[in-house]
């Protein structure tokens, strides 16, 4: 077995979304583009006990849906209206109807009929019923409102404070 | 959500991050990543396909537990499809006719209108 010189296409790679966005809107007539988060270091804590024994949470940014914000259905045109400005909790031992209508996602190549694909909690639910790690009491929701100050002085700290309520030992983060 | 990744891992909670658009995530710098190539919307594997949102879980799982430092990126092998050509789709001008482009035009104008009423009664403004 080897590899051959049959090359994928170049295009096929991960988007450049910073540019791609970056060119999309300059051409709708806006020149003061977004500036993503950007640092040069990350940092970096260990598991402190094996997985197993550890209590794991879920950060989602979906929304939970709201009857009188508008269409947040499957395929739904991005709505604005759908997003929220505090952390919300909610109990992981149930399921939620959350949605992403408030967030850019691709709205050509995926319908968001199926929140499996962007809100794990039942499946960690059941991962858990497997003995894989304990779940945490309850997930967290992140705003999305394209301030990042808010994010790094209110909402993360709000959801870092919550997380250690809940004997927290590791998170998993799924951003749309 | 990387900036609520890093603040949770500096203070104690190792993270790790399941997400779908590569630049964004490694140009803010996370802890550890599972990068899955799939349209935006679907971090968490493919829709109506639970043995691939299995798959993605289980990856992330392995991620967080054995990555050996900060800015660990793990890409999954799940393909979305054969050909890839959907990449060359999302916010594509030169795949839009120009009646599109208006339309965009005037639904952004829409958003931001919103948005900024929603920042001003939340206080955030």
């Amino acid at each position: 077995m080897a590899d051959t010189t049959n090359f994928a296409p170049e295009f096929d790679a991960p988007i450049d979304y910073m540019r791609r966005t970056r060119d999309y809107y300059l051409a709708l007539g806006y020149d003061n583009p977004y500036r993503w988060a950007h640092y040069t270091d990350a940092p970096f804590t260990a598991l402190k006990k094996p997985l197993k024994d550890s209590t794991l949470a879920l950060i989602t940014t979906a929304a939970p849906y709201q009857p009188d914000k508008g269409d947040q259905g499957p395929g739904a045109l991005y709505n604005a209206g759908a997003k929220f400005y505090s952390v919300y909790s909610g109990d992981a031992a149930h399921d939620h109807d959350t949605r992403i209508s408030h967030i850019g996602y691709d709205r050509k190549h995926t319908t968001a009929k199926d929140s499996g694909t962007w809100f794990p909690l039942p499946l960690m639910r059941e991962f858990a019923g497997q003995g894989r790690f304990t779940l945490a009491k309850r997930f967290h929701g992140a705003p999305t409102n394209r301030s990042q100050r808010v994010t790094l002085e209110t909402d993360a700290p709000e959801i870092l404070a919550r997380c250690r309520q809940d004997q927290v030992d590791a998170a998993l983060l799924v951003p749309t | 959500m990387s900036l609520v990744a890093r603040y949770l891992e500096r203070n104690g909670i190792p993270t790790v991050v399941m997400g779908a658009a590569k630049d964004i995530v490694e140009w803010a710098g996370v802890p550890r990543f599972l990068f899955s190539d799939f349209p935006l919307g679907n971090s968490a594997g493919k829709p109506h396909e639970p043995d691939t949102q299995r798959f993605t879980l289980d990856l992330a799982l392995k991620v967080l537990e054995s990555a050996v430092g900060p800015r660990t990126t793990v890409q999954s092998p799940l393909r979305w499809n054969e050909d890839g050509d959907w990449k060359n789709d999302y916010n594509n001008l030169a795949r839009m006719p120009a009646e599109e482009v208006a339309k965009r035009r005037a639904e952004f104008d829409k958003v931001k209108q919103t948005a900024l009423e929603q920042r001003k009664k939340a206080g955030v403004a």
